[in-house]
This record gives structure tokens, sequence and C-alpha cells, in this order.
């Protein structure tokens, strides 16, 4: 008896401890899925503009008929990173995603009507000269999500052809 | 030998325990720590840096690159005004007014978190496309079967559906306090055989 108590202690400990560690790495795990999802196509430090959301869109969980998605995955290991968004006539944002999920950075067209310019760098690191917006990511790696309101086949035309000159790309020295 | 196999047994079964344990909860939003209002909730640290683990976790793996809240607020529905779940055989009636953003939507999503697979191409209503009546209210059929409904949101082959509720660059007033914010009522009008 004492000795399945023994067990039963054992496997107890060993099931909080397998708990606690999922619940705590899901974010990264589910993150470094998008990532490979989102770069399958363009690779890594260019933007992906997925064609208009519908049922067949499966790379993240609960996209938005009414949006215009576009998403670069970015990586700093080779420096900054530099992106740009145009300019929209309505609802739009460019935010970025740590690879722990977490939401670290938003703009929107309100805040930026010109639209977007920006640079990525690594928490810490020096921010490039010159540079007007710096973001500092906390880990390496992460994703640039950027939103236009177009819930039309017609607007999201519009927005599919407005971010056709986006940048998101490696700083150039 | 005895020993070791019983040992490893438990260890395995503390693994299996802790793994299906943490999965359950990460894949159950309804888990998520809230605020509720008529069956709507949601939570203020969605896509925070200030999430607790269980958020984070349930808000990556249902709502993977959420916005924080001070740029959309979001709100999820899985119930009808009596606790039931929403489900494809029952034909629900949403009514609203204007909602305190400047751009708004309600998106209907099969039990996986992806748009349900029917080809109707009626996933979702916004604040922009929405058919009103003269004061400004609208109302929405949630049907697998559209009808004569001005406003509709397809549900079928979408089994046990929930709804996301947008809204992005809220009012101040409701980024602050969303007790304010007037939810759409959502009614179960009837349902179809074995679908009670």
């Amino acid at each position: 008896m004492k000795r399945l108590i023994k067990y039963a202690v054992l496997a107890f400990v060993v099931a909080v401890v397998t708990h606690l560690a999922t619940v705590l790495a899901a974010p990264y795990v589910l993150m470094d899925v998008a990532m490979a999802r989102v770069s399958k196509a363009d690779g890594i430090n260019h933007w992906t503009h997925p064609p208009r959301t519908t049922e067949t869109s499966r790379k993240v969980v609960r996209p938005s008929p009414d949006l215009a998605y576009s998403a670069c995955v970015y990586d700093l290991d080779g420096g900054p990173v530099h992106v740009t968004a145009s300019a929209w006539d309505d609802y739009m944002s460019v935010s970025v995603f740590a690879h722990n999920s977490d939401n670290i950075f938003v703009i929107n067209d309100r805040q930026a009507p010109q639209g977007v310019d920006m640079i990525i760098v690594r928490k810490g690191e020096p921010h490039p000269p010159g540079a007007a917006l710096v973001v500092e990511s906390p880990s390496r790696r992460g994703i640039v999500l950027q939103r236009r309101v177009a819930p039309t086949q017609e607007r999201w035309e519009a927005a599919n052809a407005a971010r056709r000159h986006d940048i998101c790309e490696q700083l150039k020295s | 030998m005895r020993s070791a196999f019983a040992v490893f047994a438990a260890v395995l079964v503390g693994i299996a325990a802790g793994f299906g344990s943490a999965w359950l909860v990460l894949d159950n939003g309804q888990l998520l720590s809230r605020t509720e209002y008529d069956y709507w909730f949601g939570n203020e640290k969605a896509g925070s840096t200030a999430a607790d683990p269980y958020t984070r976790g349930i808000i990556a793996k249902i709502g993977l690159l959420a916005l924080n809240r001070s740029e959309t607020i979001y709100f999820h529905r899985y119930k009808d005004q009596d606790g039931r779940q929403l489900r494809e055989g029952c034909v629900y009636e949403m009514s609203g007014g204007n909602l305190p953003a400047r751009w708004w939507s309600i998106t209907a999503y099969a039990g996986d978190d992806f748009l349900p697979v029917n080809g109707d191409g009626a996933y979702s209503v916004d604040a922009t496309q929405l058919q009103r009546d003269a004061d400004g209210r609208w109302r929405v059929r949630i049907a697998a079967e559209r009808g004569d409904a001005a406003n509709w949101i397809s549900t079928r082959h979408a089994g046990s559906f929930n709804l996301a509720l947008r809204m992005y660059n809220p009012d101040a007033g409701a980024r602050d306090d969303v007790s304010t914010i007037p939810y759409p009522s959502i009614t179960r009008l009837n349902c179809s055989e074995g679908h009670a």
C-alpha cells in the first residue's frame, strides 16, 4: 500500500510538471507552427500577402474574412529588419508579435496616416541612426502582421494593390 | 525489475495526465479567465505582455496574433440566451445597435476555430455592410439557410460553433469599462429534429 502511494505521488508530481511545462511552452510551439506556415511561400524577412480570407484560409486560427492580412516572419539574427506598410483610407494597423505570442507593438493608420515605416531591433541593441520609429523585440524571431479593413471583394482588391510595394527585409547598411 | 517498471509506468501516466489536462485547458476558450456579459466573454489581457501563462496559452491556441485591448476589444460567444451551446441545427436571431468602435465585425467559427467550410461566403457581418432599420438597429439571421433575411451568417457545416466580436479602435468609454458596451443579443428561435 505504501509503495502504491509512492507511485501515485510520483505520477502526480510528473503530471503537474508536465502540465505547467506544456502551458508555458504552448505559445512558443504555436508561434513556431505559425511562423513555419507563414514563411513557407516567401521565406523569412519578407511580406506574404495571402489571398482573400475564406474557409480555405487555415494558416492561423480565427482569421477575419473582413480584413486583408499580410504577414512577415522576422529574424533579427542578421541585424535589424526594416518594415513599411503603405497608407490606407480605412482602419489599418501593423503589429509586432514576439516569439511568446505577446503583442509587443501596434500602430494604426490614425497614428501613421502616411503609412508605417519602422525598424525592428533586438532589445538592448543600438538603434539605427536616423530611424524615426524603432521597435525593440525581446525575441530574435516573431511575426509582423498587417491588417486592412476590406470587407468586400472590391475593397480587398484595392488593399491588395496598396500593399504591393510594402517592405519587410533586413536593414541595408 | 518490477519496481523499475512501476516507476516507468507512473512517469508515463503522469506525462499523459499532465499533457492531456494542459491541452484540454488550452483548447477550451470558455475557460479563459474573463469578464462576461450576457454570455459574451473576453479577457483584458489578451495579446498583452502582462498576460498570465494560461491566458497567453489559451489565446495562442484559439486566437493567435490577437491585438491588445488598447487597439482592439475581442469578445467571444458560445451560448444562446439560455446558456445552451450554439449549434448548426438551430436558427438564431442576433440583434443590436451601433457598437462603440471605429469599425467592428462579428464572425462565426466552427469548432476547429476556422471559418465553416460551406461555400456560402457568409461568414460574418461588419459595421459597413449591415442592412439596418431606420433607427439604426440591425438584425442578423444565424442559421444554415438564409431564408429571406437581409443579414445572414451561415452556420451550415459549422457544427457546434461560436462567434467572435471584434471592435477595432474602441471608444475610450468602452476601453475603460467593457460593461458599458451594448452587446448584441442572441435568441434561439427554433431547432430542427435532433438538435433540440
